[in-house]
């Protein structure tokens, strides 16, 4: 047993020393190959946190969201469905709200306006997640993201305003920023009452921009939904489950940049793989050659061939991984962060959270790790079969 | 003098402690995340919030699960999707 060991290691010392003697070669391929795993791993733990983030935060999401559609475009909704949906047996509550985005010439943002009545029973918990101040209790006043606080740069000042669709200026006073923990959530968001919302997106007073449903029971979501879908036939209706899925399949492979890096990875993979397979450089060929006039037997032959090809995977594999888990853990993501940020002017600072699961590994081992050594080894089989002497001359 | 798998376990060793520190880091930030989750579901229930703050640049980054997939061509007949962050997200189904 310990023989055995014994000659593994030696084997595994000399493939390290052929390694060494090439080792411009090897360092450019462990230098490539380790990039292109760093590039697929940081986006696979990108996406796994920001799905878990999405898991963890959204399981309160309003069970049930009716929206009216009006030529495919979402449209405000007479207050009056309200009235209509509280003949469906077993819907607790219906919220009104008014909400929509904002576009502040002054610096190019776009804000999220959340309006709802401040004496909701829902509305009140808000207190926990807020930095300074307290929830909006007077018409006009708002609560502010923290990424939009800092935008506004109101210098100390709590009353600044924002332009309604006639260019009349509508004033808020800030009442209360979100906690930087909220970010995730609240980075783009001014929070206020119904009223103003309304008065800040000229909506009238009679129409809001959808309705929340609270079910009394949980296992009758679907079937309120249809009966919803059925007695206001120009409303869309979205569940909780929805929502959640919506996360669940947001992030993946298919998305442009993710089908990008993936494409890139393989093409760069193949190329090297095409190399590879078309033979043996005549200084390899001519290293087989003695090695097997020096009595080295062809499975000694092809184990250090082996222990070279899983040397560079494995080294390549280890560094793109960690780094990768460093760039996600660390910087959140840097690298891809102004992709999936753009043109956003408002930049929410999440901090991210990796996760690396069996899976993930064995996914991308199998990827990398194992088409590499297919890669080394089989070539190094072809060149074996070859008579030594001929290889010589 | 060392035998070069030495080395090569010199080197795995450094990446296993580079591994530990960083997972230890991890845990310490995955002890504050259902804190700050219980924290925050009561708000994301009370402002009825359907989306997480990613991206503020195109409403169908910003809120994609209450958008459709033909929204980022909408915006007139012709139109073709042009924002950075439309080619991160997949189109919710």
């Amino acid at each position: 047993m310990s023989s055995a060991i014994g000659k593994q290691l030696n084997l595994l010392d000399y493939a390290l020393s052929s390694l060494v003697r090439r080792w411009s070669k090897n360092v450019a391929i462990v230098g490539v190959f380790a990039t292109v795993i760093f590039l697929l791993a940081s986006f696979h733990l990108l996406t796994n946190a920001l799905t878990r983030f999405a898991r963890e935060l959204l399981v309160t999401a309003p069970e049930i969201t009716v929206q009216r559609l009006v030529a495919g475009r979402q449209e405000s909704m007479p207050l009056a469905y309200q009235e209509r949906l509280r003949g469906i047996f077993g819907i607790r509550r219906v919220t009104p709200r008014v909400w929509g985005y904002y576009f502040d010439e002054r610096n190019g943002a776009n804000y999220t306006v959340v309006g709802m009545d401040a004496k909701s029973p829902l509305a009140g918990r808000l207190a926990s997640v807020l930095a300074e101040g307290r929830f909006p209790d007077r018409p006009g006043e708002a609560v502010l993201g923290g990424t939009l606080y800092r935008s506004l740069d109101l210098a100390g000042r709590r009353v600044f305003s924002l332009a309604r669709p006639d260019l009349s200026r509508q004033a808020f006073t800030v009442c209360g920023v979100f906690d930087d923990s909220a970010e995730v959530l609240t980075a783009d968001m001014l929070f206020t009452d119904l009223e103003s919302a309304r008065r800040l997106f000229g909506i009238s007073p009679d129409q809001v921009t959808d309705l929340l449903v609270t079910v009394a029971n949980p296992a009758e979501v679907q079937t309120i939904a249809a009966k919803i879908a059925e007695l206001l036939p120009d409303t869309r209706v979205v569940t909780r489950r929805q929502i959640q899925k919506t996360y669940e399949v947001v992030f993946g492979w298919r998305s442009g940049f993710a089908s990008v890096c993936l494409l890139a990875a393989m093409t760069a993979f193949v190329i090297f793989a095409w190399d590879r397979a078309s033979g043996l450089s005549p200084e390899e060929r001519r290293e087989i050659a003695i090695l097997k006039i020096l009595g080295w037997e062809t499975s000694d032959i092809l184990i250090v061939r082996f222990w070279e090809g899983l040397l560079v995977a494995g080294i390549a594999f280890l560094l793109g991984l960690l780094a990768a888990y460093a760039h996600v853990l660390y910087f959140d993501a840097g690298l891809f962060r102004p992709l999936m940020l753009g043109w956003s002017v408002l930049r929410p600072t999440i901090r991210l959270l990796p996760s690396v699961h069996l899976a993930d590994l064995l996914l991308l081992a199998s990827f990398s790790v194992l088409p590499y050594l297919a890669a080394t080894v089989v070539p190094a089989w072809r060149c074996v079969a070859v008579p030594p002497d001929a290889v010589i001359r | 003098m060392m035998r070069p798998s030495a080395w090569l376990a010199l080197f795995l060793l450094a990446c296993a402690a580079g591994a530990g520190v960083m997972a230890a880091h991890a845990a310490l930030r995955a002890d504050r995340l259902p804190q700050d989750a219980a924290r925050l579901r009561p708000l994301v229930a009370a402002l009825g919030l359907s989306d997480l703050c990613l991206s503020t640049e195109a409403r169908y980054t910003r809120h994609p699960a209450v958008s459709d997939p033909m929204v980022p061509v909408m915006d007139h007949p012709g139109a073709i999707e042009h924002f950075p962050s439309g080619s991160f997200f997949i189109p919710p189904r």
